[in-house]
């Protein structure tokens, strides 16, 4: 007995170590071919950098944070043609997304110098900057032309804190927003088409309103044939069904406060963002069952299993439906940006809820790994490198230049949709109070919008009212408040 | 040669009590030290930083900020509406699954004891699985199951378009189905032991006397498999008020999931940082779950006797 | 008349043999179909409606075992470049479309759930049984209370506890050590330990240890050659509980490790890839996984069954 289990832990560890030692194995090779690749592309670079290199001692290798998806893979690989210039080993640490957040803020709260980069969410830019987990960058960009080559929008989402004042916190390394596919095939079958003009009075096409996106989400609502209208989030553990309220509560007429006076009455609870979430009630009447919790998981699950002739996702997520292994009807699928509205007070609106992160250096390392932080995001920061990066699929650059190149926008069917969000896309806050705000919309907002307690205009007085209260307390309203006194 | 014996006796009593109390401090302190450590220092900090208005986010200047604001967490918590139904669906959460965890290990447990035959022990591997299983990861097995659209689940049992984890009328009996299904085999293990235990010659001799199956059962069994089926039901209810792995990977935890108490202590805590607020529910949690456990305890205790 | 009673029981035994089976069975089902998932194509996965009949393939235990990259619509691999392909490489071209980057998480994360559970059980042994012994022989003064404290430290929800013990080890820069879980773990399970084995302890006859005392022996010498041999199969008991938990742990995993010391629960439910949540992948990991702690209990599966009645019954 004693014998069979001693011979059993032992074959364990054996087994354990050699599939271990194998992988270690295969990763030199793997990486040692990729970084012959790379070397052999960017000889000259090597030259011109390698003096600069000289004059600052840097770290040897850099670890950059970010969550657990594609993007990151795709970062590693970029990243070797840096290692090839510099021979600073680049090293990627993936977190899933369901806990990512939560782990780069305990860290910081500790003060770890466990990683020197984090690519964190845009929201927690205020929070990383008034608590002096960032290092500010407002030289650096301006240095190094990244102020100037970069999106104003992106530059002024992703890394502006506080808004207005232009300092700046990151470089933005994968822009995102949200936008839609749709069932090119369903949307141009001539039965389809008749009936809708025969119900509707106006000709079946891509949504050029959301009042349009509703209309044709009831039409192909069919849940006795398993068909549904439209797949869009319901999850409000985190931020999904705020996302896609933000957009509709801003192209009605409202929005979620000035993101510079920190106002929330009068924008959070106009007529405009009533008649917003009262349209997000009316549209998630058309979702798949089991939707409750659904983000970018199910949105996109739903759409390959053909259930729904529409699906909102981050741009991030949306090779998976171009890719014709993962996605049967990835020849039928088309996409397009949100749309713009006509907003209850007649004022046409468009606006597209914004994704994606910046990469920011850790205040809590050495000197040297700082050096080697900032060499990267230079180097990140150029237009070949954008260039490159935009070019992987589920990765998107921000360098403008690199946007209005007909390489990217040829690169993958959603890339114009991607370049033309970009330049509407509006965020959430990004105070430092941005998590229990978002708490309590997600929460009162929601019970509205999935289970339909209360009306529209309630829930978001009662949010209003809480994050006045917020901004009251942490004195954001007193005359003398300086938001940039940090 | 008596009275050497007796004198050596004393002589090496008395050495052994010398050696005895080292002994017991080296026997037992290891683990008080530890548990002083790893569990005591937390556990205390977590009280004081529950009197507090730490928030882990925000800059940790000791004096300016958290500042000690007595029981106002407490009061807090007591008076939120809503605590009150998160209270409640836990405690419908705990009865319905230890309950019924209960209820299937026991009979699992009596029926495989009627009968042995060739691979019995196979199949009694087979039923201890769900156990061996990580509770996070049986929550995503699960969540893929009860899928709505294309999980077997609802197509196994014909049930058409139940939504197990997200309808707020149905989802706390999904989970509450997940957990009966990884825990019973718990419940089945500890009874099959107390059923083996039962020595054979007293059932022979209540054969001997024509005794029914029921006095056969309530007067030689339950007695004597009881205080095994306590110690599992004393663990079971401890880790049922704590669940969370499971429940959150069927759930996802919006407002949509049941609402149990250690989900609004995650969202408390890791969501929106309000690391005192959180400390503070989680000492309620503790105190409850004391209160509750020493209720089975002395039960146990007085079994054992 | 003793014919008839036979076969009464008879039929009888194998009504109750047929219902065990089905109900192993149906208790088997979501694990079956975890298994079935963990075999099947991308798209078959989520097929609306779900069918029984599926093409069987082994992408996704490939999958489980690399990390990937999408071929780009502007990279796709040429007739030569699919040709030079090694047949692991190939199926996962065919499944989804993706160049194998290197080898993955997984192997790491194994050894390391390994080393920690491991180490773990052999300490919370360890400690549970001298302590156990302890308990158990000694008086010691407020016995009771200390023995339920011991157990009421088992009773907080860890998500309470993990900010200050996170901070704890943040302080000693071991928030991403092996040791930091062992510790962890070790500290978690000795509560469950010692009760159990005290119980076990207690079982045994303190007059065999008496004898040995008097003829000479020590205290230590009486614990390790007679109540340890006895205690085995309580030992084997508590060794599986132990074992088991500290495997499949995951709220502190999560938070106390990152790249160095990653156990596999807090890895495998999150495998996120371009193309979406790969449920097959996870489908496989969680078998893969399931393994060893599936042998474990099998060997020790008698002792379990005879060691846990004398563990808790008797005084």
């Amino acid at each position: 007995m004693r014998k069979a289990l001693i011979w059993l832990l032992a074959a364990m560890l054996m087994v354990s170590l050699t599939i271990y030692g194998a992988g270690c194995k295969a990763e030199e090779a793997a990486e040692e071919e990729i970084a012959e690749e790379e070397m052999e592309e960017e000889a000259e670079e090597e030259e011109a950098a390698e003096e600069e290199a000289e004059e600052m001692a840097m770290a040897d290798s850099i670890t950059i944070h970010w969550a657990q998806w594609a993007p990151a893979d795709n970062l590693e690989a970029l990243s070797a043609g840096f290692t090839a210039e510099t021979g600073i080993e680049v090293i990627v640490e993936q977190t899933p997304w369901e806990t990512f957040v939560q782990k780069y803020n305990v860290e910081m709260i500790a003060g770890s110098d466990a990683w020197d980069i984090i690519v964190a969410d845009s929201q927690d830019v205020g929070n990383m900057a008034i608590n002096g987990h960032f290092v500010e960058l407002t030289d650096f960009v301006q240095e190094k032309g990244i102020l100037d080559s970069f999106l104003p929008s992106a530059m002024y989402y992703y890394s502006e804190y506080p808004k207005g004042y232009e300092r700046y916190w990151g470089v933005p390394v994968e822009g995102d927003a949200l936008g839609w596919a749709y069932r090119m095939d369903l949307f141009q079958d001539p039965d389809n088409m008749a009936a809708f003009e025969a119900e509707y009075g106006y000709a079946l096409g891509v949504p050029e309103s959301w009042d349009m996106l509703k209309d044709i989400a009831e039409f192909f609502h069919d849940p006795d044939n398993e068909f549904y209208g439209v797949a869009v989030y319901g999850d409000n553990g985190y931020d999904s069904l705020a996302m896609i309220a933000e957009q509709t509560i801003r192209v009605y007429g409202g929005d979620l406060g000035n993101f510079e006076t920190f106002e929330v009455d009068g924008y959070l609870n106009s007529e405009g963002a009533v008649a917003g979430i009262e349209y997000y009630r009316e549209l998630y009447r058309f979702v798949p069952p089991g939707f409750g919790d659904a983000f970018y998981v199910a949105t996109n699950d739903a759409f390959i299993s053909g259930i729904v002739p529409m699906s909102t996702n981050f741009f991030a997520f949306l090779p998976a439906l171009a890719n014709p292994e993962t996605n049967p009807f990835a020849g039928d699928t088309g996409y397009f940006t949100c749309p713009p509205q006509e907003g209850v007070d007649g004022v046409v609106r468009q606006s597209a809820a914004l994704g994606g992160q910046a990469g920011s250096v850790v205040s809590y390392i050495s000197e040297e790994k700082k050096n080697a932080a900032f060499a990267w995001l230079e180097w990140f920061a150029r237009e070949e490198t954008q260039a490159e990066w935009a070019q992987l699929p589920g990765s998107f650059t921000c360098h403008e230049a690199v946007l209005n190149s007909d390489e990217f926008l040829n690169a993958a069917p959603y890339n114009p949709n991607m370049k033309e969000s970009f330049e509407l896309f509006q965020d959430w806050w990004a105070v430092p109070q941005y998590d229990e705000m978002l708490r309590t919309f997600s929460e009162v907002v929601g019970a509205y919008v999935i289970s339909g307690t209360g009306t529209a205009e309630d829930a978001l007085q009662e949010v209003t009212d809480i994050w006045t209260e917020i901004f009251e307390e942490d004195g954001y309203y007193d005359p003398d408040f300086d938001p940039n006194d940090f | 040669m008596k009275k050497k014996s007796g004198s050596r006796k004393t002589v090496n009593m008395a050495y052994r009590s010398m050696k005895d109390t080292t002994l017991l401090r080296i026997f037992v302190l290891p683990v008080i030290i530890l548990l002083i450590i790893m569990n005591v220092f937390p556990l205390f900090w977590s009280l004081v930083l529950s009197f507090s208005d730490y928030s882990a986010k925000r800059a940790t200047e000791w004096g300016e900020n958290p500042e000690m604001i007595g029981a106002v967490n407490y009061s807090e918590m007591l008076r939120d509406p809503k605590m009150w139904n998160r209270f409640i669906t836990t405690a419908k959460f705990v009865l319905l699954s230890v309950g019924l965890q209960m209820i299937l290990g026991f009979g699992m447990a009596l029926l495989l004891h009627q009968v042995k035959f060739f691979g019995k022990g196979f199949l009694t591997t087979l039923l201890i699985l769900p156990m061996t299983m990580s509770p996070v990861i049986v929550g995503i097995m699960w969540k893929l199951f009860y899928n709505a659209n294309y999980g077997m689940f609802n197509m196994l049992l014909g049930l058409g378009k139940i939504d197990w984890t997200t309808d707020p009328t149905f989802n706390l009996y999904g989970v509450v189905i997940a957990d009966v299904w990884m825990w019973t085999p718990f419940v089945m293990l500890l009874s099959i032991a107390g059923l083996s235990a039962v020595p054979r010659y007293l059932y022979e001799a209540a054969e001997i006397d024509r005794a029914s199956w029921w006095y056969k059962f309530t007067r030689i069994t339950m007695p004597m498999v009881y205080p095994l089926l306590l110690v599992a039901l004393i663990f079971r209810t401890m880790e049922a008020f704590k669940i969370f792995d499971i429940a959150m990977g069927i759930t996802g935890r919006g407002t949509t999931a049941p609402q149990l108490l250690s989900m609004y202590l995650y969202n408390v805590g890791f969501v929106t940082w309000k690391t005192s607020y959180g400390s503070a529910l989680g000492y309620i949690m503790l105190i409850m779950i004391i209160a509750i456990t020493s209720i089975f305890i002395k039960y146990l205790n007085r079994a054992r006797q | 008349m003793g014919e008839v009673v036979k076969k009464k029981k008879n039929i009888r035994r194998y009504l109750i043999i047929l219902l065990i089976i089905v109900i192993t069975f149906v208790y088997m089902v979501p694990l079956l179909y975890v298994i079935t998932t963990s075999f099947k194509s991308w798209s078959d996965v989520q097929k609306v409606p779900p069918t029984f009949a599926f093409k069987p393939s082994i992408a996704a235990y490939i999958r489980i075992f690399t990390s990937r990259v999408v071929y780009s619509e502007g990279n796709q691999p040429t007739e030569e470049d699919i040709e030079n392909m090694k047949w692991y490489e190939r199926i996962v071209y065919e499944e989804t479309g993706e160049r194998i980057v290197r080898i993955g998480d997984l192997p790491r994360r194994y050894l390391n759930s390994t080393i920690i559970a491991v180490a773990s059980t052999i300490l919370t042994i360890i400690l549970g049984t001298i302590a156990a012994y302890g308990f158990s022989r000694f008086k010691i003064r407020g016995k009771d209370d200390l023995l339920f404290f011991i157990l009421s430290t088992r009773m907080l929800p860890p998500v309470v506890v993990i900010i200050p013990v996170f901070l704890m080890f943040r302080f000693f820069n071991m928030t991403d050590s092996h040791l930091t879980l062992i510790l962890l773990y070790t500290a978690f399970n000795v509560s469950f330990a010692v009760w159990v084995l005290k119980g076990f302890i207690d079982e045994i006859p303190i007059e065999y240890e008496e004898a040995a005392m008097v003829d000479g022996y020590t205290r230590f010498q009486a614990f390790r050659k007679i109540v340890l041999p006895q205690a085995t199969t309580g030992i084997a008991a508590t060794a599986v509980f132990v074992f088991i938990f500290a495997w499949n742990e995951y709220a502190f995993a999560l938070v106390l490790s990152r790249r160095v010391s990653q156990t596999v629960p807090a890895w495998l439910p999150y495998q996120m890839g371009v193309l979406g949540y790969d449920w097959a992948a996870a489908a496989a990991g969680t078998l893969l996984f399931l393994i060893p702690a599936m042998i474990f209990t099998v060997l020790l599966r008698n002792h379990l069954v005879r060691g846990i009645t004398f563990g808790a019954i008797r005084k």
